[in-house]
């Protein structure tokens, strides 16, 4: 087929489209990690505590970092779904984002926890729990960006299904910091990492295979 | 690109033409003459499918070298591939300048190779020889000039990934 053959057919089928949006696409990220939030109570994920917790800094240090994470890795993912966005820098913003976050930790350890040993603080086990159960409630915000991802042009894949991923992890761990009965910021930083590190991880490999510009 | 959007077959067709003339240019510098019409009708394709990602606040120009540069890519990936396959008899040939521009962009690229892979190449994909011929003149046996052509497209594919774009 010649290319004049080729630009007769395609813009002889041409239909009007509904141009992207990236307004739209944040405000779809944004209502899916409220109606998560808002499912956490009704469903018994709320730690029970969490109306004694008022503004501790523990908590304070969690919540106010990850939702500064989250909202810049999704603005991130979601610029990155434009064929002209260069998406490496913003993963080296977020990355420098997390390491202030996680070094804002160090200042809101709670009294006692210094004297614990350092498995007790990390406690495997329940740690393991909190990385799973932040790896699920980012499902939902990773298919939802990749559905995004698909529908746009990111023409650098890769590091836009690592962004997605960032994203949605940060978004799942946003969502789990209202749920999570662990205070120690040592736990929160080693398995929160872990979670969206895999979520980061599984969204890096599956995103760009079927994804063809 | 705005009145496509909106559904003008007629604008639309005045786009296309254009940008297949300024895309048909662009490939030539870049890839074999054999591959510069797929290259074109892929990219025409993705404009297609994906003009709703085109936001008018913006000039046309950088989106579509976005998407031409990423196809560029595709296809020499896709080249990569097809490394030890045998060059066809008949080859188009494209104009003077484009071929002169072409061999410059090329022997730029082949420097930066080990001179065991860019031989490989220049012998097989630019000279037409078959493998057969090329591991005769090198000394090489068969399999390490397809070894040679293959990593050194794959080579050739990181380092222009690297790049900034030219145009």
């Amino acid at each position: 087929m010649s290319n004049e053959t080729l630009i007769v057919d395609l813009s002889s089928e041409l239909a009007p489209v509904r141009r992207r949006s990236m307004v739209r696409e944040g405000a779809l990220l944004l209502a899916l990690c409220a109606v998560e939030l808002a499912l956490a109570p009704a469903t018994g994920l709320m730690r029970a505590d969490m109306h004694h917790m008022g503004w501790a800094p523990h908590l304070m240090w969690r919540v106010a970092s990850l939702g500064l994470l989250a909202v810049a890795a999704c603005v991130l993912a979601v610029r990155s779904f434009s064929p002209t966005a260069r998406p490496r820098q913003g993963l080296m913003l977020a990355c420098a984002l997390a390491a202030l976050a996680i070094a804002g930790g160090a200042f809101v350890t709670p009294a006692g926890n210094g004297e614990m040993g350092l498995l007790d603080r990390i406690a495997p086990v329940s740690g393991m729990r909190c990385a799973t159960s932040i790896f699920v409630l980012s499902l939902p915000i990773l298919a939802l960006l990749g559905a995004l991802m698909r529908r746009a042009a990111p023409t650098q894949p890769r590091r836009s299904a690592l962004a997605s991923g960032i994203a949605a992890g940060t978004c799942g761990a946003f969502v789990f910091a209202f749920c999570c009965p662990f205070n120690d910021p040592l736990y929160v930083v080693v398995w929160y990492s872990v979670g969206c590190a895999a979520v980061a991880a599984v969204a890096r490999w599956c995103l760009p295979q079927r994804f063809r510009l | 690109m705005e009145a496509a959007q909106h559904g003008h077959g007629g604008a639309y067709r005045r786009l296309l033409g254009e940008t297949s003339e300024w895309l048909q240019r662009y490939f030539e510098r870049r890839l074999p003459p054999g591959e510069v019409d797929d290259a074109v009708q892929e990219t025409l394709l993705a404009i297609h499918r994906r003009r709703h990602t085109y936001d008018p606040r913006y000039p046309f120009a950088p989106w579509l070298a976005a998407i031409a540069r990423n196809k560029w890519v595709d296809q020499l990936r896709s080249l990569a591939r097809r490394s030890a396959d045998e060059l066809p008899d008949a080859i188009a040939t494209g104009d003077h300048e484009a071929a002169v521009v072409s061999s410059s962009v090329l022997a730029g690229l082949l420097d930066q190779l080990r001179p065991a892979q860019a031989r490989a190449i220049l012998l097989v994909k630019v000279q037409g020889y078959s493998v057969d011929e090329a591991s005769a003149q090198t000394g090489l046996s068969p399999s390490a000039v397809k070894m040679n052509i293959h990593r050194g497209l794959a080579r050739l594919t990181a380092l222009i990934e690297k790049t900034p774009d030219v145009e």
